[in-house]
């Protein structure tokens, strides 16, 4: 599903990522950890095509990124969702329209819109907030909120910047738990995180990077 | 239908919103297109009646042949028959010497001692030609000229070349300095209009950014700015034609110029309906031009 081959980036001369090869399967539940600066950022921007890798190669759904247009970017991110630590949500729409956008640019009808908008709202447990403004909610449902625009599409992968890194640890753990149910569901979820709480809830496979390298690829032991 | 009609309910509320959430932006940019197509339009109600004016006075080109005294009724009438059949003549009036001595004399009371120092009559006959419309150019009524001048009895062929070229020249250089104003000022609105979608375009940065990860393509993140500024150019248009009326209308009361323009013509007209409709469409064009160059800046999806 996600394959990197070789892949470098670097910023201004400073490398970001060097010789990064990783393999990620359909359906895997992976986090990317590393401390601040290693790389988990990038990495994740190189997957949604913010941006280009200097060198390597990269593969998602079995395409390389590196040969898709500028025009097509547009099509791929619609099989992604992503869920970012400050949310990212437009403070002027309501919790619905927040969610509904992800569908309007979809071109998804009016009424499937609707539908599909508060079952997902409804399944990140803020069914009764649709005509809330994104100020007005905590910072754990403005997450929620977050997740639920980016699993509405249904995508095929989930990428996830530091989604926790504003909340307790209750928060995190629910947010977690909504993942882990994505996940279940057979999306890819790539959840990039420093916080070792998190690491330690869930066995799961761990790509660790530092100064832009993989230093680690594997499920931890309990 | 629904599916088509999502997106485009969709764009045209996010191009209000745009208006809304800058709306002192939004107004400067109104006042300031109303003034730049305020100017084209005074320019092109000027040119269109200035052209409508010269065409009335067009439409009095006359060719006038003075007939030798010798000539008799015959060959008058002979001539009259030669020169009507020229297609580029429209009317032939005859006048004779007693009537060019009337008109004389009724214009110019004053002047009857002169006559008497010039015995019986001295004015002689003559031809006034009217030339047909399609063959007021310069060049072809010069032609008429020459052709007139070989006729047997004419003593003398006058008609206002200078005139007639002056006029011409006129046309020529009030089209160029209006196309010249017009593209001056239409740069101008393109600007302001780049500027204030640039400022939208700051101001809703992030949102632009959220739209862009969330797989809008570029026209789904584009259209409603631009049809933000199809609605600033085509209001501004329509503000400009309301205050060209009122103008017009105030002009016409206050310098009490109604009926003729300057003595000429059917008086002051206001644009034509396909100029109007034109006119709206200029500033609705101008509007989407001023954005879509703005938008132009905008960074690719892959960002």
């Amino acid at each position: 599903m996600i394959e990197f081959f070789h892949v470098a980036k670097a910023y201004n001369g400073r490398p970001a990522l060097q010789d990064v090869s990783f393999k990620i399967e359909k359906g895997e539940f992976v986090f990317l950890t590393g401390s601040s600066g290693a790389g988990k950022t990038t990495l994740l921007r190189l997957i949604f095509c913010a941006e280009a890798p200097d060198e390597g190669q990269i593969l998602v759904h079995n395409r390389n990124l590196s040969q898709i247009k500028g025009s097509a970017v547009p099509y791929l991110r619609r099989t992604m969702g992503f869920v970012f630590q400050d949310f990212r949500l437009l403070p002027k729409k309501t919790v619905f329209e927040n969610v509904a956008l992800a569908l309007k640019v979809c071109g998804v009808s009016e009424g499937v819109l609707r539908v599909k908008a508060v079952e997902t709202l409804g399944a990140v447990g803020l069914g009764h907030k649709l005509e809330a403004l994104p100020m007005m909610l905590s910072a754990g449902e403005q997450q929620r909120v977050c997740l639920a625009r980016a699993i509405v599409n249904d995508p095929q992968i989930l990428l996830a910047d530091e989604p926790t890194g504003n909340l307790d640890a209750a928060l995190a753990g629910e947010i977690l738990e909504l993942l882990k149910n994505v996940n279940a569901r057979g999306t890819t979820v790539l959840l990039a995180t420093h916080n070792r709480d998190l690491l330690r809830s869930v066995l799961r496979r761990m790509v660790k990077l530092d100064q832009g390298r993989v230093v680690e690829d594997g499920c931890p032991e309990r | 239908m629904s599916r088509a009609m999502t997106p485009l309910r969709y764009l045209l509320s996010e191009a209000v919103d745009n208006v809304k959430a800058n709306r002192t932006t939004t107004v400067i940019a109104l006042v300031t297109t109303t003034f730049t197509m305020l100017g084209m339009g005074v320019f092109l109600l000027l040119y269109l009646n200035i052209q409508d004016a010269l065409g009335s006075l067009r439409e009095e080109i006359k060719v006038i042949v003075y007939l030798r005294d010798s000539a008799t009724a015959q060959d008058i009438a002979a001539i009259r028959a030669e020169v009507s059949r020229d297609p580029a003549v429209a009317g032939i009036e005859l006048v004779s010497r007693e009537q060019a001595l009337a008109t004389f004399r009724a214009q110019f009371p004053s002047e009857e001692r002169l006559l008497s120092g010039l015995g019986d009559n001295p004015f002689p006959a003559s031809l006034v030609i009217k030339v047909g419309q399609a063959y007021r150019s310069s060049e072809q009524v010069s032609a008429l000229v020459q052709k007139l001048k070989m006729l047997s009895e004419a003593e003398e062929v006058l008609y206002s070349q200078d005139w007639i070229e002056n006029v011409a020249a006129a046309l020529r250089y009030l089209r160029v300095l209006g196309i010249g104003i017009g593209v001056v000022l239409a740069v101008s609105m393109v600007t302001i209009l780049a500027n204030t979608t640039r400022l939208t375009v700051y101001a809703r940065r992030e949102e632009i950014e959220i739209l862009k990860l969330i797989g809008a393509t570029a026209g789904f993140i584009k259209t409603p700015f631009v049809l933000e500024g199809a609605l600033l150019g085509g209001a501004g248009a329509a503000c400009a034609l309301f205050l060209l009326r009122t103008l017009l209308g105030l002009a016409e009361s206050k310098l009490a110029i109604k009926g003729t323009f300057w003595g000429m013509g059917r008086g002051l007209m206001f644009l034509p309906d396909r100029v109007t409709v034109a006119f709206l469409l200029l500033g609705i064009m101008l509007g989407c031009l001023g954005s879509m160059v703005s938008l132009s800046q905008l960074r690719g999806a892959r960002s």
